[in-house]
């Protein structure tokens, strides 16, 4: 028997069933795809299907040692696949929360294979079974409570009435682990559920009641703000908790008539007058508009003084005066300029919650009518003026289209990204495992600090010792060992070639790329040699590819700017690269390769020629040796080094204390560019979010704070 | 009897796309395949989301697959293997490939989940441009035939294919309807790298069968119409017309599966931007076209 077995009893047609599924399974990999090829795993070659959606796995593959929230992660994956299913896992037994593994292996291909032999009797045989049990894990638990949708603060295990207004409470969930934390999303499907709940785990989400970063407000008079509970000086209201800080705070005001109201016309914003009346324009009912809200907090109302003129499809072309689009020459129009503020302000933070969802929405409060005007009129626009439903969507930390563990929450107005959250789930890894650790060890620890780049990492540590001991070490084996960076350059960028192709669904790179990718890993090099017509070819064909060039051109646009390493950089015109500063590199004939534009495709490009120049430096070192550490002696000493990772330069500061390591300062480049994404994908549609979001190349696992 | 045939014929139709899909993704010719893993998602469950609109969810993938039967029954594979040759037959194609829209709508919606949703969303932006080009390039191959009726389209054509006297007409509506089955590049709808499967991610078991069996239909009548419409039908010299039909239908498909792993999936505003600026003007211009000739060489 399986542990994910079905309920059944072992009839001919359960057999019958369960060998077919040995025959097909479905395979979702843990912590991803991109992990199992930098292991040197062939998925599909071992005879698994990999899946992207964990309701069509039968096959949970765990790879390596996974990271606790990771685990938690996937404990949410395994409850979201439907029996019967099973867990293979590679190189390690430390899965708590998931079961145990039906199947566990070291991780290699050979063991994947004679794993997945097994992995297809136990399925054959024990697929079905009389008797099943539940998986539970506290990060799938959930509570229920019920609120008041008025009165967020008040919360009671049962059913009632609320005791400030007498309404009804509403029934929601609330993550058991987690406390008392704002949980909303009851109106999702399971697999958004179980996503959300995860990532309210790792505590992620704006929760309207957070300890630290509430403040309360008056429902009716936004501009009162305090720290603390209490009544409003203005109408006598029970004040509401809200997230700080105040510019986010676009409550859906509304009318009240104590304060100096000002009338306007619905289609002619530019007409305001004291007093109702009819528009001189087109002799519509003025209607009444908070002067005092506007005025206090940026209504975001069609009220700006100096209008700029737009693209009705190209929302990113913005003039000041009138003219034609330079896309597809249609008239310009006026927009307000503040649209693109408003829209930090996520009506999801707030008490719209749980509308959200559940597509009722509009939730305004206790307003009797509203005109579809009024209705719409104080909800966040979109770039395209479209006022539609925000929903919060996790993308990772499993993403298909993204790197393995990283966790992008995206607010999407449609399928236009609203605003998003971007955090690794495996950042800040202790880079020493005690407070003194010998330096042989450590070179290890860097190793595997990240599975994507474990050569470049070495090499770096290597690189910190021998600088802090004085050591140098023969023209011959520096040589080598830029032979095995470029190497893992190449490997490098043709896994990220893999995943671009995996998100843009090209099928045909994807295959090429990650095959490639474990022909180089360990290469030699006659094997590199060897391999080198394939890599011109693939790059001459990508220049044919239709579609390519406009999926990518002007997606991900960044400008120049220093916070910006690598690739990234050098796809701007910055020539950075540690690589020109080191003598072994520029003797080899290392050159910087840059491209101007910025975008997704000048990061393509970079990668590309950075692939056929590493080629030529390994031809040209002639050699290819992993670092060794040297042998340093009980020395101290401060010192640090730093590296052209295939993602940008990395720094690395060492204290050691008699030949032992006591301080270790790692400065990567996903660091930087894990920042870069919330300005990067704001107001883009989802598919180019996701691309500018992967061709930045990140690796979560170097994600230091 | 001919329905029970034909609706046999589709099944068998549906199955061999489903081999020639996973020759295309894996490399291997396996016949094998597809049967394992159908049976695989019988012995599944097939589980509700936890707050699914019920009918949305359970109507959806019968519907796509009802769609694609509807279509199918106006294609004829030899002069009398028709289920029913209705005298609005090119028309009817069309009006049954609608239901796409809604079944795709209906799934996205129906589970409550956000992949599925925006993928709803994607197909909705979708039909919005590939549906003018279904149509009038129809129109075109009509003007021709001077009828509705699909087995006259196909005989009028016993000179020259319309792929040669339209090819204008060919290209778009062949393009149009890769849109509308969403291969590749045209899968917005249930992209894997950029939803997860889309409107298929909350499916599962019997449920996604039906739902992946509905996909299969709808792309081999989708050939069969594209051979019937512009590639003279059953048409041809020595074997005999069934054959004829089953090889142009086949090779039709394989090329609609094969094109899309060579490129990256199409933006969505590249797509709705290129529809609507390049391809109604084109689609226009091929009627216009068509109509000098029909008036030139009557």
């Amino acid at each position: 028997m399986i542990t994910g077995a079905r309920q059944g009893k072992p009839f001919a047609l359960h057999r019958l069933l369960a060998a077919a599924m040995a025959r097909d399974l479905g395979t979702f990999v843990i912590p991803g795809p991109d992990i199992a090829r930098a292991h040197g795993l062939d998925i599909e070659a071992a005879g698994l299907h990999r899946v992207t959606s964990p309701r069509h796995a039968s096959v949970l593959l765990v790879i390596g040692t996974v990271p606790p929230a990771l685990c938690e992660a996937a404990a949410v994956i395994y409850a979201q696949m439907v029996r019967p299913r099973a867990i293979i896992a590679l190189g390690t037994d430390e899965l708590s929360p998931l079961p145990a593994a039906d199947v566990m292996a070291n991780l290699s291909q050979q063991a994947l294979i004679k794993g997945v032999r097994e992995l297809r009797s136990a399925f054959a045989e024990g697929a079905f079974y009389p008797e099943v049990s539940d998986f539970d894990a506290p990060v799938l638990q959930v509570r229920i409570e019920y609120t008041c949708p008025m009165h967020p603060e008040i919360v009671r295990d049962e059913p009632g009435s609320c005791p400030k207004c007498g309404m009804n409470l509403v029934l929601r969930e609330a993550q058991a682990k987690a406390g008392h934390l704002h949980t909303d999303h009851q109106e999702m499907g399971a697999n958004m559920d179980m996503e959300t709940a995860s990532t309210h785990a790792h505590g992620s989400h704006h929760s309207i009641d957070h300890g630290a970063l509430v403040e309360y407000t008056c429902p009716m008079h936004p501009e009162v703000v305090q720290d603390e509970p209490g009544s409003c000086p203005k109408c006598g209201m029970d004040l509401v908790p809200r997230d700080a800080p105040p510019e986010s705070s676009h409550e859906h005001h509304q009318m009240t008539h104590d304060e100096p109201v000002e009338y306007t016309c619905p289609m002619h914003p530019e007409v305001v007058q004291d007093e109702p009346g009819s528009c001189p324009k087109c002799g519509m009912d003025l209607v009444p508009r908070d002067a005092l809200a506007e005025s206090s907090h940026e209504h975001h109302h069609m009220t700006h003084d100096e209008p700029v003129e737009s693209c009705p499809m190209h929302p990113e072309v913005v003039q000041d005066e009138p003219g034609s689009c330079p896309k597809c020459g249609m008239n310009l129009e006026p927009r307000e300029t503040q649209n693109k503020q408003s829209h930090k302000h996520s009506g999801m933070d707030h008490n719209g919650m749980d509308s959200d969802m559940d597509h009722s929405s509009m939730d305004h409060g206790d307003m009797a009518f509203m005109s579809m005007i009024d209705v719409t009129k104080d909800l966040p626009r979109s770039g395209d003026g479209l006022p539609m439903e925000w929903i919060e969507a996790p993308f990772g930390p499993f993403f298909p289209g993204l790197p393995s563990g990283l966790l992008l929450t995206l607010t999407l107005d449609g399928d236009t990204v609203a605003g998003s959250n971007a955090r690794s789930l495996i950042e800040n890894r202790e880079l020493l495992q005690s407070s003194s650790m010998d330096t042989g060890s450590f070179v290890e620890q860097l190793t595997s600090f990240d599975p994507l780049a474990p050569v470049t990492y070495r090499y770096l540590a290597c690189r910190v010792l021998e600088n802090i001991a004085g050591m140098d070490v023969s023209a011959n084996t520096a040589y080598a060992r830029i032979g095995a960076l470029e190497r893992e350059r190449i490997a490098s960028h043709l896994g990220w070639l893999a995943l671009f192709a995996q998100q843009t669904g090209f099928d045909w790179l994807m295959r090429r790329t990650a095959s490639l990718q474990l022909k180089f890993q360990h290469a030699d090099l006659e094997q590199i040699v060897a391999l080198k017509p394939a890599i011109l070819t693939l790059t001459k064909r990508l220049q044919r590819t239709p579609l390519l060039k406009s999926r990518m051109a002007g997606v991900g646009l960044l400008a120049t700017d220093a916070t910006l390493r690598g690739p990234v950089a050098r796809a701007t015109g910055i020539g950075d690269d540690a690589r020109s500063a080191d003598k072994v590199c520029t003797t080899l004939g290392f050159k910087t390769v840059s491209r101007k534009t910025g975008d997704a495709l000048a990061r393509l490009h970079v990668r590309l020629d950075e692939i056929i120049h590493s080629l030529a430096l390994i031809e040209a070192a002639g050699a290819i040796e992993l670092p060794v550490p040297a042998i340093i002696g009980e020395i101290s000493g401060t010192g640090e080094a730093v590296v052209e990772t295939p993602r940008g330069v990395a720094r690395l500061r060492l204290t050691l204390e008699m030949g032992k390591v006591t301080t270790a300062q790692l400065d990567t480049p996903s660091t930087h560019h894990l920042a870069l994404i919330n300005p990067l994908i704001e107001q883009q549609e989802l598919g180019d979010a996701l691309l500018a979001v992967s061709s930045l190349d990140l690796s979560p696992w170097e994600v230091r704070q | 009897m001919t329905t029970v045939l034909l609706l046999l014929l589709l099944a068998v139709g549906a199955y061999l796309v489903a081999v020639l899909e996973d020759w295309t993704v894996s490399g291997r010719f396996r016949l094998t395949a597809p049967v394992l893993a159908g049976i695989a998602l019988l012995g599944r469950e097939s589980i509700v989301p936890r707050k699914p609109d019920r009918i949305f969810f359970e109507v959806a993938p019968f519907l796509l697959l009802i769609s694609a039967i509807l279509a199918a029954a106006v294609v004829p594979l030899t002069p009398d293997l028709i289920i029913t040759d209705m005298a609005t037959g090119a028309l009817f194609i069309n009006a049954a490939l609608v239901y796409v829209l809604v079944a795709l709508l209906m799934a996205g919606w129906g589970p409550d989940g956000a992949y599925a949703m925006i993928g709803g969303w994607r197909f909705l932006g979708q039909l919005i441009a590939y549906a003018m080009l279904i149509v009038m390039p129809i129109t075109a191959v009509v003007m021709r035939a001077e009828s509705l009726l699909t087995t006259q389209v196909v005989v009028s054509q016993a000179g020259v294919w319309n792929i040669i006297y339209q090819p204008l007409g060919f290209i778009l509506f062949f393009i149009a309807a890769m849109a509308l089955a969403f291969l590749p590049p045209f899968d917005l709808t249930t992209s894997k790298g950029e939803l997860a499967g889309g409107v298929e991610a909350e499916y599962a078991g019997v449920r996604l069968a039906v739902f992946r069996l509905g996909r299969l239909a709808l792309i081999i009548t989708l050939a069969a119409a594209t051979v019937i419409f512009y590639l003279g039908g059953w048409q041809g010299p020595l074997l005999p017309p069934w054959a004829w039909s089953t090889i142009k239908i086949l090779a039709v498909t394989t090329i609609m599966l094969l094109a899309g792993r060579y490129m990256p999936r199409i933006r969505e505003a590249d797509l709705l931007a290129w529809c609507w600026m390049l391809g109604i003007p084109l689609a226009l211009l091929n009627i216009l076209l068509v109509g000098v000739l029909v008036l030139v060489f009557p």
